[in-house]
């Protein structure tokens, strides 16, 4: 993206701004979706990524990365929609087969999965999207505090936190991962 | 992260897999070009001084701010 049309678009250019949206708008649903685990809904939020993007185009510095920046926007966005939803239903909720996992037997194991899964459900959205970010996705951890907002350290608290939140919660379900 | 927390990962990895098609289908521009040109939200002058006389009379009135509650 060429920086003149990135100073057009924080003018209000309407064409400048299609072209900044057909360039990123996979790439900001592609993060949304990992994030919500939704389509329907990362659709959505990419929509409304974009709108909040043509809104701020005053405060956007066209020496800046415009991907880092709607990236931000749209983490922001989707943690928002996991705080107002706290159950989140992923697009394949069935537990995948987990050969050579120590536990042979299949209603065992997707018992297991499903009080991990009810563990990671009840982080705080903060924190679940930290580690799913980091721990599910394994995403960099600079991608990730640069899209959070936070330093790096940051990102390791918040990975370290939500990782003695399951441990404790999945004990109290019987679970020792 | 230390084996047990990557241990932890793994299961994390299993019970919650990660999308598998993080590709966008579809063109979204014509969806945010409606967006785009959708008017604002416009609040009409009766409207304003509707909730003007609203707040005179509650300000003037304050007994009878448990009725206008209990309206709402």
């Amino acid at each position: 993206m060429v920086e003149a049309e990135l100073e057009r678009f924080t003018l209000g250019d309407i064409q400048a701004f299609e072209t900044l949206f057909q360039e990123y708008q996979g790439e900001v649903y592609g993060w949304i979706i990992r994030i919500v685990h939704d389509s329907g809904t990362a659709e959505d939020l990419t929509i409304e990524t974009f709108w909040r993007i043509y809104r701020a185009r005053a405060r956007f510095d066209p020496c800046r990365p415009f991907g880092a920046w709607a990236r931000r926007i749209a983490t922001n966005l989707a943690l928002e929609h996991l705080s107002r939803r706290r159950r989140e239903r992923p697009l394949d909720s069935s537990p995948i087969g987990a050969p050579g996992t120590g536990t042979p037997d299949p209603a065992i194991r997707a018992d297991v999965y499903s009080k991990v899964l009810a563990a990671f459900d009840e982080l705080p959205a903060k924190l679940r999207v930290t580690a799913r970010l980091a721990m599910i996705e394994e995403r960099p951890y600079a991608e990730i505090a640069d899209a959070l907002g936070i330093s790096t350290n940051g990102v390791k608290s918040r990975v370290f936190r939500a990782i003695r939140r399951l441990r404790k919660s999945l004990e109290k379900r019987g679970v020792r991962p | 992260m230390n084996e047990q927390d990557e241990a932890l990962k793994q299961v994390l990895q299993r019970a919650a897999p990660g999308p598998t098609d993080c590709e966008l289908k579809r063109d979204l521009w014509p969806e945010m070009r409606q967006r785009l040109d959708r008017p604002p939200v416009q609040i009409s002058w009766g409207d304003w001084a509707l909730a003007a006389a609203l707040l005179l009379c509650l300000l003037l009135f304050p007994e009878s701010i448990p009725a206008v509650l209990y309206l709402l």
